[in-house]
């Protein structure tokens, strides 16, 4: 019975670590541009593939996105170079060496045949920029656009995702080396070395993101875009650019849970979603802005999953998704004592 | 390569149509699978063996009418689906609709099929398809059964003398059909059901179900799942320290269960079709050539190392249309008079007899419209990272 609860202690902590990540990038999102992430999930499924891909020395299917997003780019600042020629051709040369950049590294790190944690790497380099370009395309051009718009266009960002993902990876699902294969013994529970390196990794993101937003100018430059958008543009930051990188970051977070989730259960297309739902609810434990709550949060949403599918595993998501009300019912009460 | 050689088959079936249709009726196999969508992986498969029947045919004669394939794709969704079949119905005028891949697709379309009176084939696992067999009057089947496989897999364990065995499946209709299987063959066969857990596709983390699993202390565990759960399961058995036999349905007998399990599986007993393992035959099994003679064709025209269960249902299906067709014809009936052929193609389907498939022996009557029986269900097991035949002791 003892090495049932160890087991089940185990597992939703290495689950509440993977929807850390999720959360930390919806909190970050949220903070820093308004939008509640839908597609947040959506990052998890590109970075598990992308490593598949390197790991089993194909082209990754992400590079289509990359430069295809690219061309997007340029083509929607086309305005510009009537006005300001040389700015445009700086930007457009810019973008044009970043697509051939990344095209070159995948290129290298194939032919190297890089270990695990280096092809993360490449694909973290991959997959991050996509937060930005989806940034561009979607947020950008509608600065005051309403929470709810957002909503409405990140549950679409979702679906088209997903459905790239379908059309460039197929159904099937894709088996990922784990960083270190094999696991230990700790009493009678089998931990997979795996868990640990989410557990690492996970203290990184999170201490990474800490000292980044407390101790750099552009990490201070966010969080005062956090704070305040309309006052930090006022002292000169550029929301935009901070928008941007904080979609960038979010979706490099997310990228990495997925990255240490599939070679637990295997890469495929529609991965994403439940994982980003799961962070999500535990991101609202802190409502989105509080990254201490919402760590909280995750790690209840991960004690609970455990716990429920061995208990009554029919109801498992059931009684996960049902925590949301009392998380709401509880931050109304909490901000109606705060309103007095 | 892949482009020119359709190509040429698609030139040489317009040669022939063009040289024949003069004097032979045509015959319209329309087909609906599901190409896209999370069924894929069986669909894919499925249209890849209709494509060949098709390049076959173009280079054989001898059949009384010209064949003409009509494909679409559903996106594993019900709805796409009616859709379809609607259009194979009307505009392309059908003879016979194979479809679905899977069973909701396949319960989508019954009434649509049922009232317009066109046979159907459906490649779908469910048996709630194809019963009651008078409301089914129009649909016949070629997969085996949760059913059929599940009481060969009970039987071993009763031979092995197993009298608690535990149930794992998806939560999604796939999981309930092997729900309900396993509850009629367990009842039937005495042998008692002692855990029943639900996961799904999505799910992260399997352990929880495996060990409570292990606490109701089973002599074997059934996981009806596909892969990549099923493979997920088998490994949180093993990892929980479950050392027990697990059995696993047909839906786990394709090789992403190997290559997501690995040595983890190794051992796994597998409800299976006898593709998978016709190998391991003795030559006196009559499937035995049969069989060699479809993966010999399919694995070099789709440069695949191994032929998987689902190519050859489909590619069944097509061939017990066209024994039936040419029944109907050499009965006399005019296949272009619509109605009449598309009821006389039902007939002769519900009195094939004795046809030696891919995926079995197939006997159909007016209350069995599967028409498979224990000659078509066999055991197989993971050794070495292969399938192969399990003899049951």
């Amino acid at each position: 019975m003892t090495d049932t609860v160890l087991f089940l202690l185990v597992d939703g902590l290495t689950s509440g670590l993977v929807y850390a990540l999720l959360a930390l990038s919806l909190v970050l999102v949220f903070t820093v541009t308004r939008v509640v992430n839908i597609a947040q999930g959506e990052y998890v499924m590109l970075g598990a593939l992308t490593l598949a891909d390197l790991l089993q020395g194909r082209m990754p299917g992400t590079l289509y996105l990359l430069i295809g997003g690219l061309v997007l780019c340029v083509i929607l600042d086309a305005g510009r170079w009537r006005r300001d020629w040389r700015q445009a051709l700086l930007y457009a040369s810019g973008l044009v060496i970043a697509g051939v950049a990344a095209l070159a590294l995948t290129r290298g790190a194939l032919a190297l045949h890089l270990p695990v944690i280096g092809m993360m790497v490449v694909a973290l380099i991959l997959v991050a920029p996509l937060g930005a370009l989806i940034y561009r395309f979607t947020v950008h051009p509608i600065p005051n656009a309403t929470t709810i718009v957002f909503v409405i266009i990140s549950v679409g960002v979702s679906m088209s995702v997903q459905g790239l993902g379908l059309l460039i990876w197929g159904a099937n699902p894709y088996p990922v080396d784990p960083i270190a294969a094999g696991g230990v013994m700790m009493g009678p529970v089998f931990i997979p070395y795996q868990s640990f390196a989410i557990l690492i990794t996970a203290l990184l993101a999170m201490g990474g993101l800490y000292l980044f937003s407390e101790f750099t100018l552009v990490g201070k430059a966010l969080q005062a875009s956090a704070m305040n958008r309309l006052g930090a543009q006022f002292c000169g930051i550029p929301v935009n650019a901070a928008g941007a990188l904080a979609f960038l970051l979010a979706a490099a977070f997310s990228a990495v849970s997925g990255m240490l989730l599939a070679p637990l259960i295997t890469a495929n297309y529609e991965m994403g979603f439940m994982v980003g739902l799961k962070g999500f609810v535990g991101g609202a434990m802190g409502g989105l802005i509080d990254y201490p709550l919402s760590l909280v949060g995750v790690m209840i949403v991960g004690g609970l999953e455990s716990t429920s599918a061995y208990v009554a595993s029919a109801y498992r998501d059931v009684l996960v998704f049902s925590l949301l009300i009392p998380i709401l019912l509880w931050r109304n009460t909490r901000s109606r004592v705060e309103a007095r | 390569m892949r482009t020119l050689s359709v190509a040429a088959a698609l030139a040489a079936l317009t040669i022939s149509v063009a040289a024949h249709a003069a004097d032979k009726p045509e015959l319209r196999i329309g087909s609906v699978v599901a190409m896209t969508g999370p069924a894929s992986a069986l669909g894919l498969p499925e249209k890849n063996a209709l494509e060949l029947l098709q390049e076959q045919l173009a280079k054989d004669t001898s059949l009384p009418f010209t064949v003409k394939f009509i494909t679409y794709d559903d996106g594993s969704d019900p709805t796409k689906a009616v859709n379809n079949v609607r259009k194979l119905i009307t505009e392309d005028r059908a003879h016979v609709v194979i479809c679905c891949t899977t069973t909701p697709t396949s319960m989508a379309i019954l009434e649509t099929v049922t009232q317009a009176k066109v046979p159907n084939i459906s490649l779908a696992l469910g048996q709630s398809v194809i019963e009651p067999a008078n409301e089914r009057h129009w649909i016949f089947k070629t997969p085996s059964t949760d059913q059929l496989q599940v009481t060969g897999l009970v039987d071993d364990m009763v031979k092995r003398g197993i009298k608690k065995v535990a149930f794992l499946g998806l939560e999604d209709s796939f999981g309930e059909g092997g729900w309900i299987a396993m509850q009629s063959v367990a009842k039937a066969k005495g042998v008692e059901i002692v855990a029943s857990e639900r996961f799904s596709r999505t799910d992260t983390n399997f352990t929880p179900q495996a060990l409570k699993v292990r606490q109701s202390n089973p002599g074997a565990v059934y996981i009806h799942a596909i892969p990549p759960s099923s493979a997920l399961v088998h490994q949180a058995l093993k990892r929980v320290g479950y050392t027990g036999p697990i059995y696993h349905s047909g839906g786990s007998a394709n090789n992403a269960f190997i290559s997501i399990g690995k040595q983890d599986v190794e051992g796994a007993l597998l409800g299976t079709t006898p593709v998978l393992v016709y190998t391991d035959m003795p030559d006196s099994n009559p499937l035995k050539p049969v069989i060699a003679k479809f993966a010999a064709l399919y694995e070099k025209r789709f440069n695949v190392p191994k032929v998987d269960i689902f190519p050859g249902q489909s590619w069944d299906a097509g061939n017990i249309t066209l024994k039936a067709a040419e029944e109907v014809v050499k009965a006399g009936i005019k296949l272009d008079d619509l109605d009449a052929s598309r009821a006389a193609l039902r007939d002769k389907i519900e009195g094939v007899k004795e046809f030696v498939g891919v995926g079995g022996i197939f006997n159909y009557s007016p209350t069995d419209h599967l028409g498979l029986d224990h000659r078509s269900t066999f055991i197989s097991v993971v050794k070495n990272g292969e399938f192969r035949l399990y003899e049951s002791k």
